[in-house]
């Protein structure tokens, strides 16, 4: 479906650490207080706000009440990592029905000890794989891609082309933590956490927040010249959900391409945003998304140049592995990466004429499945 | 310092860990609709019946896939690494993730036939099922 009059025209990013005490609502507000210095926007005008988050005490109602907000609409934003794409939707819906034309969408991360942000694992990752001694995502991911590099001959110098050339584009990124260029032989070499899972595959937790404005299209013409217009999104929850011998390759992903691509086509996108938890993640997506056949995501790397400056730029700031992964502000990072590409924000990295970029959302590794939430968005800038 | 993760047993699982310390492996099977299903769950994921009832299977299957895990999640395992955690397809449909054991783990490829073996914890009436080559 296409969307008719949803903007976003604005952001605020915080920046990144591995080591700071700062508490987690202070992320909140700065990320909030730069996506207002942006688009002028007093807090007045913010009606609608949405926490990306998985637990308590981050609800909408509670961080309103911190943050001094009078709203007329909130969303606890859920989905995990394709939480962010998945609350602009929810934004765009109530913007769209009349609810509201101002919505901040907000995330983060902190290391503050005065906030208890343990996640509860679901029963069935409790019972039934953290008692192997699993190693987390780490493990979920490694079970995945050896499936992929036995089933289709995929191989690690593909997949870690995915990391290297992530890493490049971090080079010209203030906000990443991770910028000293890497070799496909410091790829490999990197030492194995869960085989064939190594340390280069891996996000780096780190504290920081990030803000999205959603906006109407009638406030986004008096807020901003460069208003980016939401162009159409789909998610898909619980693909294989009941399938007992899932296809681990298949993500859903694959439904929500259909859907985005049966409105433009593929080859109009001049940039992409894949959610990277793993880069066997975006070659997976890479796959599903159809710009591929399945299993061909590997050659389809080794045909492409991935940078900025490439022929099919993907995660043009470093994305997540290289930035950091400040908790679901990392499904964040990649809305706010595609606005800076097209508003012609994007500095050193910024990738000639950009005017449509697809952003995705993935979270939630199942029970011998893969992903349980997949969503995306494609964006445009309209002149 | 916390030990190694055990299950918190609960009313929709007990059966399958009383199967377990008997050295019996169980699944949950519909009895409105006979799918067989696991993870155990309080209905059934293709009708949505309550109805459902525990039945032993063979432990045979084979392995869809593994990874050796070397930091795992509760360090309290570190003592084991690397752990071949796995996915194993049984041969009545479903699949779990376990463990391969024994002392020719390393020769487990994609595909290999197992058995399932039940390893013991520090719980004496919790039992791991895991799986060895056959």
């Amino acid at each position: 479906m296409l969307r008719k009059k949803v903007c976003l025209v604005g952001y605020g990013s915080t920046e990144y650490s591995r080591k700071s005490d700062r508490p987690l609502l202070s992320y909140y507000a700065e990320a909030m207080q730069n996506a207002m210095a942006q688009t002028g926007l007093t807090k007045k005008e913010i009606n609608g706000f949405s926490m990306v988050t998985q637990a308590s005490p981050d609800y909408s109602p509670y961080v309103a009440e911190q943050l001094g907000l009078e709203l007329d609409w909130v969303l606890n934003g859920d989905c995990g990592g394709a939480g962010a794409v998945c609350a602009i939707r929810r934004a765009a819906d109530a913007i769209e029905a009349g609810y509201l034309d101002v919505a901040f969408i907000v995330a983060g991360n902190a290391f503050d000890k005065n906030v208890s942000h343990q996640r509860v694992l679901e029963y069935q990752r409790a019972n039934y794989v953290d008692v192997y001694g699993y190693g987390g995502p780490n493990t979920l991911f490694a079970l995945v891609q050896r499936r992929h590099m036995e089933e289709y001959g995929t191989t690690l110098e593909q997949i870690g082309k995915i990391a290297v050339s992530q890493r490049f584009n971090a080079g010209p990124n203030p906000q990443a933590l991770l910028r000293t260029p890497m070799t496909i032989e410091d790829y490999l070499n990197s030492r194995l956490i869960s085989d064939p899972i190594r340390l280069f595959d891996c996000v780096m937790p780190c504290s920081g927040g990030e803000c999205v404005v959603v906006a109407s299209e009638e406030r986004a013409k008096q807020i901003t010249d460069k208003p980016i217009y939401l162009v159409t999104d789909a998610e898909k929850i619980g693909f294989q959900a009941s399938n007992m011998l899932p296809d681990k390759t298949v993500t859903g992903m694959s439904v929500v391409g259909e859907h985005l691509f049966s409105e433009m086509s593929r080859d109009n996108i001049d940039l992409l945003a894949i959610y990277d938890d793993y880069p066997i993640a975006v070659m997976m997506q890479l796959e599903d998304l159809g710009y591929c056949a399945k299993g061909q995501g590997g050659p389809f790397v080794d045909d492409h140049d991935l940078t900025f400056a490439g022929d099919f730029p993907v995660n043009t700031g470093g994305g997540e592995i290289s930035v950091g992964q400040a908790g679901l502000a990392g499904g964040m990072l990649h809305v706010v990466e595609a606005l800076r590409q097209l508003r012609g924000e994007a500095g050193e990295r910024q990738v000639n004429a950009a005017q449509t970029a697809l952003v995705t959302g993935i979270g939630w590794l199942s029970y011998a499945r893969n992903l349980n939430t997949t969503a995306a968005l494609i964006l445009e800038r309209r002149s | 310092m916390a030990g190694k993760s055990l299950p918190a047993v609960n009313e929709i699982d007990r059966e399958f860990w009383e199967g377990a310390a008997k050295g019996e492996l169980r699944l949950q099977r519909c009895r409105a609709c006979g799918k067989m299903q696991f993870f155990p769950r309080i209905a059934c994921t293709d009708c949505l019946s309550g109805d459902l009832e525990w039945v032993p299977v063979s432990g045979k299957g084979k392995v869809h896939t593994f990874s050796l895990c070397r930091v795992p999640r509760n360090r309290a395992f570190m003592d084991e690494v690397p752990i071949y955690v796995a996915e194993v397809e049984l041969d009545e449909g479903v699949r779990m993730v376990t463990r391969i054991v024994g002392d020719d783990r390393d020769q487990v490829t994609l595909g290999a036939p197992v058995t399932v073996t039940f390893m013991e914890t520090e719980d004496p009436d919790i039992k791991l099922p895991v799986f060895e080559l056959a």
